[in-house]
């Protein structure tokens, strides 16, 4: 049983231990070693390890096999959910954090914020990211999202001379614990029209109160307990919503993505977009996912469907204004939520398990594609010369091709174009929403993909078809070999997914929520 | 179903009453003679000094971080004490046990760590405060934070 308990757990486990390690090493060897060096250079390299071989004990609890997986998944359940969904997601976390360490390896020292704290922060939101993507209880999963999130505010606000990282950090505090709080009044009200604050009993107290035995009693019951239940899921939903940043509640994405150090951003916009998904699925799916809640007329498709088009929509047409390219990366994230979305309505419909696959292969390759987008604008700007606007990327495919190449490799993944993953991602998860008869989501996407085009590409006009105006300042590329190894993993996983992309697509089809 | 919340409305209402009843009589019995000094903002019977807004020491909020610390283990120690006994009779002593130092030990790896870090002394030495200033400023507005220069909050030497 406990052997099972760890088994089950080891991905997390190796993830927080190496956080309290890696923090504790930190603050000792500072007080043994006065000269000074830069923590980076080995916490950097010492976290990736961490998160490299949590994903690792992840991908191999996930080859063990659903059948293999019961045992483990018993020993925690219901309380946190071992299967292979959240197996799959952990390899997706672990993926984004590793690259997140690896971009702030490079970054950190370069902007003088050089401070250890930041490593163990990441890889204790990594943990919290997990078992979030894992929780099967109301409980469990609001631990998750806050120790999640805890440590993400810290990191917006990580660099404390800046008054915009601060407000960034304050913003984004301000409205993620007022989404918390939504989330925890939408459970306590859940809790009080069930009686139960686990996913699978919420569903089966849904399908059979007032159903299996229609007597008189508990039809009063349901009717009774369905107002609560309808408000306790809208609150529900919103706080996820706020945190995978849907319009209309993504008001703090842009300026805490563009306040925030810029491996921040990425780990916001990959890892803690990725497990507030894994989250809002399991919700949708599991309590939520009988035949009344989940069906087209009486339940949450149309008003996620509505959350999609307004996510997809307004954040194209925003990006498209920006001058900015950390803040277009930063509507663009919106964006591709809004894709996202239209996957897990899809999810609802009769293309269950094809939508299931699609959304997480899709979720795989965003967190990569736009990972990598981060980091090589990282690699774009030094310290005093950081490159944010497009007019600061104008030429660069001249002065630095190297840089612009990879740029434009994660903008095409982003934009969908093949032979990125990105073009694939796009193709499965649109190809699902049809064959779900979501036809006109489908096709509004469609034409969001198309917008998209425009000011994705434009990146690459201005990489290689401007040049800098005469006089104004010029970003200078930076060196780092940390970032450099990252993007290079990035970018060969996005080629690699986006030539063979159909072992990985028959992986994310088979990580089904097990019930 | 509507009525089972009539008791709680009429809580509310004598409690809204109770609180402007009581302000008002006091302010019926009470003699009415003020002077300057009584006018005055009471501030643990020192003169207040200044305005309301100024910059506080830090190290007050630092402390009252750390304290979170002990108020966690307290808050989780204490309901599992009350049940340890069942606990053990039921067979389950030794995997509580266990749970709780694992617990434990990650808390006072807390503090170990901000003991590490220097955190827990009062007037933080020389050598902790030039390593964190020096890395810390990023732009030319955050200046290292003077040490002793900013006032002290009365109320707060007080306490």
């Amino acid at each position: 049983m406990s052997a099972n308990l760890l088994l089950g757990l080891s991905p997390i486990l190796i993830v927080s231990l190496g956080a309290l390690l890696l923090m504790m090493a930190e603050a000792l060897s500072k007080l043994r070693n006065e000269a000074r060096e830069s923590p980076s250079s080995s916490l950097a390299m010492g976290s990736a390890v961490v998160l490299a071989s949590g994903g690792v004990a992840s991908l191999a609890l996930w080859l063990q096999g659903p059948d293999n997986l019961m045992e483990a998944r018993a020993a925690l359940a219901p309380w946190l959910l071992i299967d292979r969904f959240s197996l799959f997601f952990f390899v997706i976390l672990t993926l984004g954090a590793f690259l997140t360490v690896l971009l702030a390896g490079g970054y950190l020292p370069e902007h003088k914020l050089d401070r250890g704290e930041f490593y163990p922060l990441v890889l204790l939101s990594t943990a919290g990211a997990m078992a979030l993507a894992a929780a099967g209880d109301l409980l469990t999963m609001f631990i998750g999202l806050e120790v999640m999130s805890l440590g993400v505010y810290a990191m917006v606000a990580f660099r404390r001379g800046s008054p915009r990282s601060v407000e960034a950090a304050m913003k984004y505090f301000l409205l993620g614990s007022f989404a918390a709080a939504l989330l925890l009044y939408g459970g306590a009200l859940l809790y009080g029209a069930t009686g139960k604050t686990d996913f699978s009993s919420i569903s089966f107290q849904l399908a059979h109160t007032g159903y299996a035995n229609p007597t008189n009693l508990q039809q009063l019951a349901w009717e009774n307990s369905t107002p609560l239940m309808v408000i306790g899921l809208i609150l529900v939903v919103i706080g996820l919503a706020f945190k995978i940043s849907a319009v209309p509640f993504h008001m703090w994405t842009p300026d805490a993505y563009e306040g925030a150090p810029t491996p921040a951003t990425t780990f916001m916009a990959g890892a803690v977009k990725a497990g507030a998904f894994a989250m809002m699925i399991r919700v949708l799916m599991m309590a939520f996912g009988d035949v009344r809640s989940a069906s087209w007329g009486s339940g949450w498709p149309p008003v996620l469907a509505a959350l999609a088009v307004a996510t997809m929509t307004v954040g194209n047409l925003i990006a498209g204004r920006q001058e900015s390219v950390k803040r277009m990366l930063a509507y663009s994230s919106i964006t591709h939520a809004g894709y996202m979305l239209v996957g897990v309505v899809a999810m609802a419909g009769t293309a269950r398990a094809e939508a299931n696959g699609a959304v997480l292969f899709y979720t795989l390759i965003y967190t990569i594609s736009t990972v990598g987008a981060f980091g090589a604008l990282i690699l774009c700007g030094s310290r005093g010369a950081e490159a944010v606007s497009y007019e600061d990327l104008a030429g660069l495919g001249k002065r630095n091709p190297a840089v612009a190449l990879a740029l434009s490799l994660f903008i095409f993944s982003l934009a969908g174009i093949p032979p990125t993953a990105g073009f694939f991602a796009k193709l499965y998860l649109f190809k699902a929403a049809v064959s779900g008869d979501y036809i006109v989501l489908t096709v509004i996407a469609l034409i969001n993909t198309v917008i998209g085009a425009y000011y994705y590409l434009r990146v690459l006009v201005f990489m290689y078809f401007r040049e800098p105006l005469p006089g104004a300042p010029i970003a200078k590329p930076m060196k780092s070999g940390h970032v450099a190894i990252a993007l290079v993993f990035a970018a060969l996983l996005v080629l690699a997914l986006g030539i063979l992309p159909s072992k990985t697509l028959q992986a994310a089809l088979s990580s089904t929520i097990s019930g | 179903m509507l009525m089972d919340y009539a008791s709680v409305g009429a809580f509310f209402l004598i409690a809204i009453l109770f609180v402007f009843g009581a302000m008002v009589a006091g302010w019926l019995v009470r003699p009415h003679h003020g002077y300057d000094k009584k006018l005055e903002t009471y501030e643990c019977g020192e003169e207040p000094v200044g305005q309301a807004w100024f910059n506080f020491n830090p190290r007050f909020y630092i402390i009252a971080l750390i304290y979170i610390v002990f108020d966690v283990e307290i808050a989780f120690i204490y309901p599992v004490a009350t049940v340890f006994k069942r606990w053990v009779s039921q067979g389950s002593g030794m995997f509580a046990l266990i749970e709780m130092v694992v617990f434990i030990a990650i808390l006072l790896l807390g503090l170990g760590y901000v003991w590490a870090k220097g955190d827990l002394d009062w007037i933080r030495t020389q050598r902790h405060a030039e390593r964190r200033g020096v890395q810390n400023v990023t732009s030319a507005s955050a200046k290292p934070a003077p040490a002793k220069s900013q006032p002290q909050p009365a109320a707060a030497q007080e306490s």
